[in-house]
């Protein structure tokens, strides 16, 4: 049975996989799914006053500049971090029922992308606020959700599939997202950089997707489609090849965990 | 389908399964730098050594032998939890197991909401769920206590849940370790019957047991394993008169 009817057959599953971890994450707080806006604007506040002071020079619509990298970053990292506990975390399913594994690295990713949609509020809010207002561009918004999709769901695979053996990479992870929030202009420009270190920069994928983001939401300017193509490729390429790791390891999950 | 009585459900071919025994295992890289002695305290323990089975569908078999006799492994590697060292494993058709009764459930949502958890690991869709809603809560016979959260739940109403999801997932094989002791007498009996019933149906049922009862009362053919090797298959009768025979 190939991969995509087994998992059709599974949707179910996968569906209720999704709502759990949407609605399991502020499972008895307070303010429960208010969280979802909560934190990101208070991540936002504390960014915009920091950097703001540091790097603004006195751009009013600097918060908005961080806000419309910050939230698809966070979908990045958040989504990575659970990627790399979902097999051992759903360690007690594993070993009792059979499934087929795949479904829940690709929730981890899809409820993910359900909270990145539920905060495009939040980017849209303030956009309107400021009177920057929204352009025909934001029709562009899918589909750079859709490359962030697949290129996350390469990593969930590799990642969620690996940490099984290799415990460290949780924490290693852990370190690599906090260096690659810099590494990524989330909260400076790109062009502010020296030219050697931009050459760099564009090395990470992440990069593009922030800055076509930004070109749709921000600048209201058509963003690298060339860069956006290339990077939808080598997502995919990534995914398959993650898939054939993931594949691979799985056969040994009951017996590691 | 086709519908012929000699179809095999699950062929078993060569199968060598073997697990590494840790005694401290080192899960990190620093304790592995730190100790690197000690993952090489391990033993290979080989659990099935050149098991070969071939079940037919409709065939109700059980699996029989002493604790530690390989019996649990087979099921798990039917089911495809865990995987063979060496030879294959095929079976044809829908397969649930009941291996452990309840794996999945979450205490904090209802009993409705877990036969839809539980069902979907199953892989059934929503609507397959909701045309045996009716049907599982009836066998499970909790009624009002259907929406308090599992949690709440005596461990005899867990299990009654549990089992009754299983069972009306409608796999066409289903394989089941010990946990034909479910519930009270009444329940237990109430199980013995639809499991007639799914034989009679004609859905291929393989049990791992030590209730000697249950395998006469159930199944057609029995698999004696002894120290991971089929020591006899046949007949359950002349099967479990042996295995009896040397055992006490």
């Amino acid at each position: 049975m190939n991969i995509f009817q087994k998992i059709y057959n599974y949707r179910e599953l996968l569906k209720t996989n999704v709502k759990k971890e949407i609605r399991g994450r502020y499972k008895n707080s307070i303010l429960g799914i208010l969280w979802s806006f909560l934190n990101p604007l208070l991540q936002l506040a504390v960014y915009s006053v920091i950097f703001g002071a540091l790097l603004a020079g006195g751009d009013k619509t600097y918060h908005i500049y961080i806000c419309v990298a910050l939230i698809p970053w966070t979908y990045f990292t958040t989504a990575i971090t659970q990627s790399a506990f979902t097999i051992i975390g759903n360690g007690d399913i594993i070993k009792k029922v059979y499934f087929p594994r795949e479904i829940l690295p690709i929730s981890v990713v899809t409820s993910g992308a359900v909270n990145f949609l539920i905060s495009t509020i939040i980017i849209l809010a303030f956009v309107l606020g400021a009177g920057l207002g929204i352009t025909k561009y934001i029709l562009l918004y899918p589909f750079i959700l859709l490359i962030q999709y697949i290129l996350l769901l390469g990593i969930s695979f590799i990642v969620s599939s690996v940490t099984v053996y290799f415990r460290d990479l949780e924490h290693i992870i852990g370190v690599i997202l906090m260096a690659a929030f810099y590494a990524t202009p989330i909260v400076y420009k790109l062009s502010d950089l020296p030219a050697n270190l931009q050459v760099i920069m564009k090395l990470n994928p992440m990069t593009h997707l922030i800055n076509a983001y930004r070109d749709i939401f921000y600048y209201h300017q058509m963003p690298d489609m060339k860069m956006l193509l290339i990077l939808l490729g080598i997502s995919l390429v990534l995914t398959v090849i993650g898939y054939f790791i993931f594949k691979k390891l799985q056969k040994g999950f009951a017996e590691e965990l | 389908m086709k519908e012929n009585d000699n179809e095999i459900a699950i062929k078993v071919d060569h199968v060598y399964k073997s697990f590494n025994i840790y005694y401290d295992r080192a899960n990190t890289l620093k304790e592995r730098m730190l100790f690197f002695a000690r993952n090489k305290r391990r033993e290979k323990r080989e659990v099935l050594k050149d098991i070969n089975l071939e079940i037919k569908k409709g065939e109700t078999v059980a699996l029989i032998g002493v604790n530690g006799s390989g019996k649990s492994t087979l099921l798990k590697l039917m089911t495809q939890i865990i995987f063979p060292n060496k030879g294959t494993i095929e079976t044809h058709g829908k397969l649930t197991s009941l291996l452990e009764l309840g794996a999945g459930f979450h205490p904090d949502f209802s009993g409705r909401e877990n036969i839809y958890f539980n069902s979907s690991i199953f892989g059934l869709t929503k609507k397959e769920i909701d045309a045996r809603l009716d049907q599982i809560i009836e066998f499970s016979e909790l009624k009002d206590f259907i929406d308090n959260p599992v949690r709440t739940y005596s461990s005899g109403m867990y299990m009654r849940l549990a089992f009754s999801v299983a069972i009306n997932v409608d796999a066409d094989i289903l394989l089941i370790d010990e946990i034909l002791s479910v519930g009270d007498q009444h329940f237990q009996e109430k199980c013995f019957n639809k499991m007639r019933e799914l034989k009679k149906e004609g859905k291929t049922m393989v049990f791992v047991t030590h209730s000697m009862e249950s395998v006469k009362n159930l199944c057609d053919r029995a698999v004696w394993l002894y120290d991971g090797k089929v020591r006899m298959d046949g007949n359950t009768d002349e099967v479990v008169k042996e295995y009896l025979r040397v055992t006490t």
